[in-house]
């Protein structure tokens, strides 16, 4: 019989025992229970950020709705400007009409919450300063926080090894454990057709139902999902390269000849040194490596910076106040308005509180893209980091796509009070239709093509450490000898 | 004895290098865990304490300035870092220390640590209380799942009967061998700690680390218990090894998390957005009614009142709204406790979530401190707002528009006292989460009867 008949005839025959000891479908059946429900969690999740997005957008133009309003009734003499609610002045407009930036959820979001817990997916622009509304975070219980989601990402990055474990432990060691290993093997059967014909009945529906029953319940709850087109590809290809790795080291561990129970010993080991404590020490590693700024001493800057501001414009801070007595003298005349002291003054120091303080608030942001990078090129040390950031990527949830959408907002909120600045120094009015035709934001779009480069890198890194384990493991089985 | 069983058991452990490997692993990682988190602490409480003062002495010395102002630049205030965080970090990473006090509106704390780091924070964080947590149960599973298994397999289980030795009296002294080998690895990581915690530590921190040992001290005893009822029921030590590893796992890995959301979809928290325009709708619609009641205007800061009432009316505003912010910020954090207080309760089938809240609330890191330290922040806002709206109404502009041209001084300034905060004593730490204390104390002494039922039965059959 040709060695491809004879690994058939191997499939076959292991095919036959787990159907009929029930193990692989138990394993089968506890990873589509799994997979169902983490998937439920991670769909249930991003239905309430988009209904979050949603209701920003739709107090977005109720705010916007309120401002026509109001400019109307003013302009017409049914209402008296205040000096806080003007919207012909730029000052006032500029915070009041102000945008909401939004990122809203990509397409695969459901796979995996990542960040999406902890970091705002909207703010709202207008004049004020970034240290004002660029601090903010999404509200979400600490415990939970720490506690972590059950979501996909949970399902394949720990437990999917665990089920890989349960089928593979003893797959050469029950063998020999059961007396059979000397009979097989006296047989025209090489031991590596023996173990390849145990693993392929393994890993072939395991890894099928951990790649597959995702993209189908995707598709099926999630309409987005038929746009996210080769992303899909990217999906099957991690799961199916991270189970790989798994597959590769039991086996590699299996031909160290212990028994069974040393196998699942050493594999637990290898399981908690891979997915809980590397990614810890990595974390810990790439934090040193780029430590962030302080933030306390920001909180102190950023009050020496207002104290200068106050200092400076204590003259427009301390002007006379008639605007109550006169608020005709705040109405729009020819297209020029006049703008309160207090209000030129708090512009003016907000603005350049933001001048001051970007330079501190991109140290931040460049620790945590050195950190990202380090983690990236240190990703090999764990199959489980590779598979989480890889996750993470196609779920567009992970650290640098809000680090992106924070740098957008911080771009267009410049590009906004650049806008109403000059309006707001030569008392520019604002008209109706300038209010209507203000900028909006445009939410960026998932970078397809980055999550296509990063994920290609967690891919290829991880079919390399698998490749690794496997290499080891036929090395092993060459020595492997049958006492 | 006891203390023969032990020590052949002890010296099995090492022969045959589970201690030496496993055990190695886990050492180095504790002692790694403390030295980290006792030079972060250190760094940590010395940079807020050195930055309170430092904010303090800019609120004094900020010069001649229209008190509205300096209630609107206002201050910070910065929690200090609980001395047991270097065991147990507990929420820390996941809350900010730095709370900005302002005119108008109750602050939260910012900056999240976990916010600049990126994705792997969220595997977890180094620490002593997540090794012994999370690994130290592993450990125990590997030194101890064959205890009883293995010599029903080599026949020396009979053996030992036959010759009169007891089976509660072989599970005590496999118990305190175990009880041994974790002692050799966790006390000196334990010592160094106290080492660290000792410089300086008042009572009440040597009280709530000799709680924390007691917390741990259950959860381990009740692991240990566990471990060897499974050894003692199950025939082979293989399957005693897989259905303690299915339980740890359970127990561990699945069940904090499944908790945890099952906690959120019973006790929803509101989304950023949704909470931020609630608590303004209700602010303006308080704020709307008080102007109304004091100054018979329709909206706040209404053209109609003339500014020499302006100092009244920032009173009048700043009160209508501290029954509302209670309100709100009080029901957000109910909603967090009660997701806390459903998971320990559920600690009774996953003792590690009990043990995580009673280790965090002892070690001053738990929700409740970070609230006891919210509220006593808020208290000095709102201090700080009396002092700046009494002033104004003291100095009410007579002339009509100079309202704002009014500089206060030092004094004024000085009225606002130095924000010092003094953390609760352990006492609050155990009325807020006697819960989890208990489950551990029924936890350990289920897994007691447990070991008990299972030996006096099983090996005797």
């Amino acid at each position: 019989m040709s060695r491809r008949g004879t690994l058939a005839l191997v499939v076959r025959q292991e095919w036959r025992m787990l159907i009929a000891d029930r193990s692989l479908l138990l394993v089968l059946g506890l990873l589509v229970a799994l997979i169902t429900y983490g998937f439920a969690n991670g769909l249930a999740e991003v239905r309430t950020r988009d209904a979050m997005v949603e209701s920003v957008l739709q107090a977005e133009a109720k705010a916007g709705r309120s401002q026509l309003e109001r400019f109307d009734r003013i302009a017409s003499g049914q209402e008296l400007p205040s000096p806080f609610n003007n919207p012909a002045n730029p000052a006032i407009a500029g915070n009041g009409s102000g945008r909401q930036a939004v990122l809203p959820s990509a397409a695969l979001a459901p796979i995996a919450i990542g960040q999406s817990d902890m970091m705002p997916n909207s703010y709202r622009i207008g004049t004020r300063s970034k240290v004002e509304f660029m601090y903010d975070s999404e509200i979400e219980s600490p415990w939970n926080l720490l506690s972590g989601h059950f979501d996909l990402s949970f399902v394949i990055v720990f437990l999917l090894p665990l089920l890989i474990f349960a089928l593979t432990f003893n797959l050469l060691s029950s063998e020999r454990e059961s007396g059979t290993e000397r009979m097989l093997l006296s047989q025209p059967l090489g031991l590596g057709t023996l173990a390849l014909g145990k693993l392929i009945p393994r890993a072939a529906p395991l890894l099928a139902v951990a790649a597959l029953l995702p993209i189908l319940l995707l598709l099926a709850f999630r309409s987005e999902a038929w746009g996210a087109g080769w992303l899909l590809f990217g999906w099957a290809a991690l799961v199916l390269a991270y189970g790989l790795f798994w597959f590769a080291l039991a086996f590699a561990i299996n031909t160290l000849r212990r028994s069974s129970s040393a196998n699942a010993l050493m594999l637990i080991a290898g399981w908690t040194i891979l997915v809980l404590v590397m990614p810890v020490m990595l974390n810990l590693l790439v934090e040193r490596l780029h430590p962030a700024p302080s933030r306390t001493e920001l909180s102190i800057q950023t009050r020496a910076i207002q104290a200068d501001n106050l200092r400076r414009y204590d003259d427009l801070f301390s002007g006379d106040y008639r605007y109550i007595d006169e608020p005709e003298s705040l109405q729009a005349k020819d297209g020029k308005i006049e703008i309160p002291a207090r209000t030129m003054a708090s512009f003016l120091a907000r603005r350049d509180m933001d001048k001051r303080v970007d330079g501190l608030l991109d140290g931040f942001d460049q620790s945590l893209a050195g950190q990202q990078a380090a983690a990236d090129r240190l990703s090999f040390l764990s199959p489980a980091v590779l598979a989480y950031e890889g996750l993470t990527v196609l779920a567009g949830t992970d650290g640098q796509r809000y680090l992106t959408f924070r740098q957008d907002v911080s771009q267009f909120h410049d590009g906004w009070r650049a806008r109403f600045e000059p309006l707001i120094m030569n008392g520019v009015a604002i008209t109706r239709p300038d209010l209507e035709n203000l900028p909006r934001w445009q939410a960026p779009p998932h970078d397809r093509r980055g999550a296509a480069r990063a994920l290609g890198w967690y891919v290829a890194v991880m079919a390399l450490c698998a490749l690794v384990a496997g290499v080891l493991g036929c090395w092993r089985l060459r020595r492997y000898t049958v006492a | 004895m006891l203390g023969l069983i032990a020590r052949k058991e002890f010296r099995e452990f090492v022969r045959d290098g589970r201690m030496i490997w496993a055990g190695g692993l886990m050492v180095v990682l504790l002692i790694t865990s403390v030295l980290l988190g006792w030079q972060q602490q250190a760094a940590v409480q010395a940079e807020r304490v050195a930055s309170q003062e430092l904010d303090y002495d800019a609120w004094l010395n900020q010069g001649p300035r229209h008190p509205h102002n300096a209630a609107d630049q206002g201050m910070h205030v910065f929690k200090p870092s609980p001395p047991l965080s270097i065991i147990d970090p507990g929420i820390d990473p996941f809350v900010g220390s730095t709370i900005w006090l302002q005119a108008h509106r109750q602050g939260e704390t910012k900056f999240r640590p976990a916010q600049d780091a990126t994705g792997l924070k969220r595997f977890g964080n180094l620490s002593p209380a997540w090794i012994v947590q999370v690994l130290a149960p592993l450990l125990i599973i590997i030194l101890g799942f064959s205890a009883f298994a293995t010599e029903r397999e080599q026949g020396t289980l009979r053996q030992l009967l036959s010759m009169g030795v007891a089976g509660r009296q072989l599970m005590w002294g496999k118990a305190l061998a175990l009880v041994l080998a974790l002692g050799v690895l966790i006390v000196p990581g334990a010592l160094l700690a106290l080492g660290a915690l000792a410089g300086g530590a008042s009572g009440d921190v040597l009280l709530r680390f000799a709680l924390l040992c007691l917390g741990y001290a259950l959860y381990l005893g009740a692991v240990i218990f566990i471990v060897l009822g499974v050894s003692a029921m199950c025939r082979h030590s293989r399957t005693a090894l897989f259905v303690l590893l299915a339980l740890w796992i359970g127990a561990v890995l699945i069940a904090p998390r499944t908790i945890a959301d099952v906690a959120t979809r019973t006790f929803p928290s509101p989304s950023r957005v949704g909470f931020d325009e609630a608590l303004s709708a209700d602010l303006d619609g308080a704020s709307e009614k008080e102007w109304m009641r004091n100054f018979n205007v329709s909206s706040a800061w209404d053209p109609k009142l003339p500014l020499s009432q302006w100092g009244k009316a920032l009173q009048v505003d700043d009160h209508s709204g501290y029954g509302v912010l209670d309100d709100h910020f009080g029901r957000l954090w109910d909603t967090f406790e009660r997701q806390q207080k459903l998971q320990e309760a559920a600690g009774v089938v996953a003792p590690v979530v009990a043990l995580r809240a009673f280790s965090m609330a002892v070690s001053g890191t738990d929700f409740s401190h970070h609230r006891h330290f919210s509220n006593q922040a808020e208290k000095q806002r709102r201090l700080l707002q009396e002092v700046v709206s009494h002033d104004l109404i003291e100095h009410a502009d007579p002339l009509g528009d100079r309202h704002f041209s009014y500089k206060a001084g030092p004094e004024l300034w000085a009225k606002v006292p130095r924000f010092t905060y003094d953390p609760p004593g352990v006492g609050f730490a155990l009325r807020k989460h006697w819960l989890s204390l208990a489950v551990l104390i029924a936890i350990f002494l289920a897994s007691l009867l447990f070991a008990r039922t299972a030996v006096t039965r099983r090996l005797s059959a």
